[in-house]
Parts: structure tokens; C-alpha cells; sequence
């Protein structure tokens, strides 16, 4: 009896050797690669963490990274349980030599960071969400990003002579906004525009007409039919802002909208191919239902130049003024329909916020105000027309 | 065997019998039933907020309903309402939808009492906010409206307070709402 058990230790001790050594062995050859999933506030991190040299490519898809790992022999996984607001999954696909790490996301289009640590090795990819450009954004930077046409250069090659400002609102029925305070827009806008005149007129050899120079009413109409009647060259009507947010602040400078209807699309063809009517309808006599479509599109053929003037001016009240840049927009404002030269729309400031209407009706503020759009018009001068 | 057969005769005699149902199956392809009392449907507003100057999205139940001009009047006037949420409005709270309705080509007008022109703020932000509130809340929720336009005591009117240009349809502008 005490022979066989001394027999059957033995033979036990001897199989449980065998089986550590085989395991022993594999565990400390055997490589292996570690996932990990942490999100950060503005960006996913994914790490992957092989115990092995890595040797690696990357290629993105639209809701996945393919990450091509070389390698040919078998590794383990060790994956951490995960919860990310980017990325959904995980999954492997191995070749000859290599193995591919798909991470699936789970929004269509991100971006994607990678950078490499050594020591220990670790392949650190932050995926993010992908701002989309917006259509209006991406519209108007197409129009101020494209080449001007010859006949737009052509158009744009003449000397600016005349210089239309239209203070907005008006007369008693037409105060426009109230400020806390008391302060009207019709008020403010008068003033901007004679100051303004005022500094055009002793810088260039310029003609400056304003649609009113006391406190009328003028329709929107007649306004834009002014310009066109005095031949203006450019069109700058003046505002001031009010918002239902009070906290709304800022200048904002406008241009027309492009929303082109096939009616729109087929009467501006129709504009192309009859340049004379241009000329002939656009008075504002003529009842013609001919004159009515050219009336609405006469913007149309100054968009590009519009969008730059919007532009030059914006950037002058941004950096002079310091005040919120609330950009420039497409909308279509009835001021602007009809005018058949570059033509835009600004908006200074909110009278509907108080520190801003106080502003307002400070000289400082006002002279301010007007150097910045005198010197956006001169930077729209000198950069996009010759002399 | 002869309960057998009677067993037999009277299963199969049932078999035979056609079925005929309790109400008649609708043909495919027919109006839908009108919802009953109590259904609803989410529609999305879009309104104000003091933390920037997007417009942005607030979910409102109303009664489901197969008709789009119904759903539609209904989505302005719950945008009338205000926010429940705690956004700004960009109506004047005098504002009134008198009429609405939606043409074959997917225009609808949208006819409001000239309460929101004579206490609007007048200001070019202030209209953008109203008009677009309006377009978009109406051009998002539902596929059969693809422009919007505005009427002002069922008339065309040129402005809502000198800035905007009203006489024509707006398309939506989704650039305006916060992502």
C-alpha cells in the first residue's frame, strides 16, 4: 500500500511538471495586445497597447478606421469593456501576415488623430466628430472663393464714382427699434450716414447720395430704385439690430440671398442672354412683367461683388469696433432686391441691448463705427477695382 | 362505429364552411383610418435661446392626424405657445395664426392677424428668428411642405418690420439651428 501511493505521487508530481513547463512556456512567448476606450470631452481615445513591436497603416472609411497590424504570429486580445459616445465596436479580420482592426463608430463622418508612445509601445488614436461646413457657410465662401467672371471683371474694372447710403428707416410711422432708453434706429442711422458721407466725400473723389438726409419716410422701394436712378456703383444701407435674446450683440453685415427657384433659374437665363433689358427695365418705370422679373434679379448679377464688400466691411468693424463678429450672411432683405450694383446691409450694433444703445449714442462710438465702414469700403476700392 | 361515422360526418361538414370574417378586410392602398381620440405625434420646435444666437429644437406632442394641413396649423400655433422648456420665443405674444393651408406644390401659407407686425421688435435678427421659426418648425416636420409663405391679414405684405423681404416663399435655412 505505502509503495503504490509513493508510486502514484510520483507519477502525478511528474504529469503536473509536464503541464507547467508546457504552460509556462506558451505564457511567456505568447504575445498579446490590450484595447482600450476612453472619452474625453471633445474627442474618443482609443489605445492599443501590443506587447510587440508595432509595425502598422491606417486607412478611414465613412464610419470605421481599418488599422492593418503586421504580424504573423497568433496573439491574444484583452479588451476592456467600453461605453463611448463615438465608437461602437471592434472587430478583426487576419491575413497572411498581418491582422486588421476595424473600429466601428458610430457617427458617419469624424476625424481622426494618431500619434505613437514608445516604452511601453502604444498606438494612441483620438477619434472626433467632423464639423460640416454648413450649406449657407460653404455657399457663401464658394462665392467669394470663385473667380470672377470676364464680364463680372469687366463690370468691376470701372471706377467707383458714385456711393449710395441708405439710413435706414424713417419719418414718424417708421421709427424702427426702440432702445430702452428711449434711442430710435431712425435716429442713429441718419446720423451714421451723414458722418459717413462726411468721410467718404473728403478722402476720394466720390459722389455720395443718401436716400434721406432728415427724418422721412422712404419706401424700400424707392430706395433701392434711387440707387439705380443716381447710377450708383455701390449700395450700403445702414442699420441697427434688435433681438429677442437680450443678451444679442454685434455687427452683422448682409448681402443678398441666393435661393434660386426654377422660375428664378430660368428668368436669370433669360437676364444673360438680354443684357439690354437689363438696362432698359431696371428704372422702376416700366409696369412690364419683364421689368418686374429683372427687378427681382437685378442683385443677382453683383452677388459675387456684394459677398466681397460684405466681407471687406465686416472684417473692418470686426477689428476696429472689437465688438462680437457676427459675420456676414445671405438673407433677403427687401432693401437690397433691385439694386443693380454691389449692395449690402449693416447692422452695427443691438439697440436692444442696453450697453450697446448707450454705445450708440455716444460720438465715439459712432465716428468709430463709420471709420470702420469707410475703411471697408476703401479696402473693397483698392482691392477689387482699378482705377 | 356508427358514433364513428357521425363523429366523422359532423367534423368534416364544419371544415367545409367558409370562414366569413366579423368586419370586411380594406382593400390595400385606401385612406388611412383616422386616428383615434388620444394619439399623438411628436413634432419638432424651433425656438430661441439666450446662450447663442441659434434657434434650436424643442419636441411637442400633438394629436396625430391625418391631415397635414390640421398637423401644420396646429405645429404653429403650439410655436405661438412658447417654449415649455425655458427658450425665448421669437413671437410676439399678441401673435395669432388666422389661416393655414398647403398647396399641391408643397407651398404653404401661412396666414398670420397683423397683431405680429404691429408689436414686432423691428429688427433684422428679430425677423430672421420669427420668419425662420416658422419655416423651419414647418419644412422639418413635414415632407409635403417644402417652402413657406408668409401672409399678414391674409395679404401679401412686403415686410414684417422693414427688413425682410416677404414676397416671396422662404425655403428653409437649417444653417440657423444650433447642431
Amino acid at each position: 500500500m505505502f509503495s503504490l501511493k509513493k508510486r502514484s505521487a510520483q507519477i502525478t508530481g511528474a504529469i503536473f511538471l509536464l503541464l507547467f513547463l508546457s504552460v509556462g512556456s506558451t505564457s511567456q512567448v505568447q504575445p498579446f495586445l490590450k484595447l482600450s476606450v476612453r472619452d474625453y470631452e471633445e474627442f474618443s481615445r482609443v489605445i492599443i497597447a501590443p506587447s510587440f513591436p508595432l509595425s502598422f497603416e491606417i486607412e478611414k472609411g465613412s464610419s470605421f478606421l481599418l488599422v492593418k497590424i503586421a504580424i504573423d504570429i497568433p496573439f491574444r486580445i484583452q479588451r476592456e469593456p467600453f461605453d463611448s459616445l463615438i465608437i461602437k465596436s471592434f472587430g478583426w479580420t487576419k491575413g497572411r501576415d498581418y491582422y486588421i482592426l476595424t473600429i466601428k463608430t458610430k457617427i458617419r463622418d469624424f476625424g481622426y488623430e494618431y500619434f505613437v508612445i514608445n516604452d511601453p509601445t502604444q498606438l494612441v488614436i483620438d477619434f472626433r466628430e467632423e464639423v460640416e461646413e454648413s450649406r449657407g457657410d460653404r455657399e457663401i465662401r464658394s462665392l467669394l472663393d470663385s473667380t470672377l467672371s470676364r464680364e463680372q471683371e469687366q463690370l468691376l474694372g470701372e471706377e467707383i464714382q458714385t456711393i449710395v447710403i441708405d439710413p435706414g428707416h424713417g419719418g414718424r410711422m417708421e421709427p424702427g427699434a426702440q432702445g430702452k432708453y428711449g434711442t430710435l434706429e431712425k435716429d442713429i442711422t441718419l446720423a451714421l450716414a451723414l458722418k459717413l458721407k462726411d468721410v467718404v466725400e473728403r478722402n476720394r473723389p466720390v459722389r455720395v447720395v443718401l436716400t434721406r438726409d432728415t427724418d422721412v419716410s422712404v419706401s424700400l422701394e424707392n430706395r433701392a430704385a434711387r440707387a439705380n436712378s443716381e447710377k450708383a456703383d455701390l449700395f450700403i444701407s445702414i442699420h441697427v439690430n434688435s433681438s429677442f435674446r437680450k443678451d444679442a450683440r454685434g455687427s452683422e453685415t448682409f448681402f443678398l440671398g441666393t435661393e434660386a427657384s426654377d422660375d428664378e433659374t430660368r428668368r436669370l437665363a433669360y437676364l444673360e442672354n438680354n443684357p439690354a433689358d437689363v438696362e432698359r427695365g431696371i428704372g422702376g418705370d416700366n409696369e412690364d412683367e419683364i421689368a418686374m422679373i429683372l427687378w427681382d434679379m437685378a442683385q443677382s448679377a453683383y452677388l459675387k461683388e456684394s459677398s466681397l464688400l460684405a466681407e471687406t466691411i465686416q472684417e473692418e468693424l470686426n477689428s476696429l469696433l472689437k465688438t462680437r463678429n457676427r459675420g456676414i450672411k445671405q438673407i433677403p432683405f427687401k432693401v437690397l432686391t433691385g439694386v443693380a450694383c454691389p449692395a449690402v446691409l449693416v447692422e452695427v450694433a443691438f439697440i436692444s441691448n442696453p450697453d450697446e444703445e448707450r454705445m450708440l449714442q455716444t460720438e465715439w462710438f459712432q465716428n468709430n463705427v463709420v471709420e470702420a465702414i469707410y475703411r471697408g469700403v476703401e479696402s473693397y476700392i483698392d482691392r477689387y477695382t482699378r482705377r | 362505429m356508427v358514433l364513428a361515422v357521425l363523429v366523422i360526418i359532423f367534423f368534416t361538414s364544419g371544415i367545409k364552411d367558409k370562414i366569413i370574417p366579423a368586419t370586411p378586410i380594406p382593400p390595400p392602398e385606401v385612406e388611412p383610418i383616422p386616428a383615434q381620440p388620444g394619439q399623438t405625434r411628436t413634432v419638432v420646435l424651433f425656438f430661441l435661446s439666450e446662450e447663442d444666437t441659434f434657434l434650436h429644437p424643442e419636441e411637442r406632442e400633438i394629436p396625430d392626424d391625418t391631415s397635414v394641413v390640421r398637423q401644420a396649423k396646429r405645429t404653429v400655433m403650439e410655436l405661438i405657445k412658447g417654449s415649455q422648456k425655458g427658450y425665448i420665443s421669437p413671437f410676439p405674444p399678441e401673435a395669432r395664426l388666422r389661416e393655414l393651408y398647403v398647396t399641391d406644390e408643397g407651398v404653404a401659407y401661412v396666414d398670420f392677424s397683423k397683431e405680429i407686425v404691429e408689436k414686432h421688435l423691428s429688427g433684422s435678427s428679430a425677423e430672421i428668428s420669427t420668419i425662420f421659426s416658422v419655416v423651419n418648425s414647418l419644412a422639418y416636420n413635414f415632407d409635403s411642405i417644402k417652402k413657406v409663405f408668409i401672409l399678414i391679414d391674409g395679404r401679401e405684405r412686403e415686410t414684417l418690420g422693414g427688413h425682410i423681404n416677404l414676397s416671396r416663399p422662404f425655403l428653409p435655412m437649417y444653417d440657423l439651428i444650433a447642431r
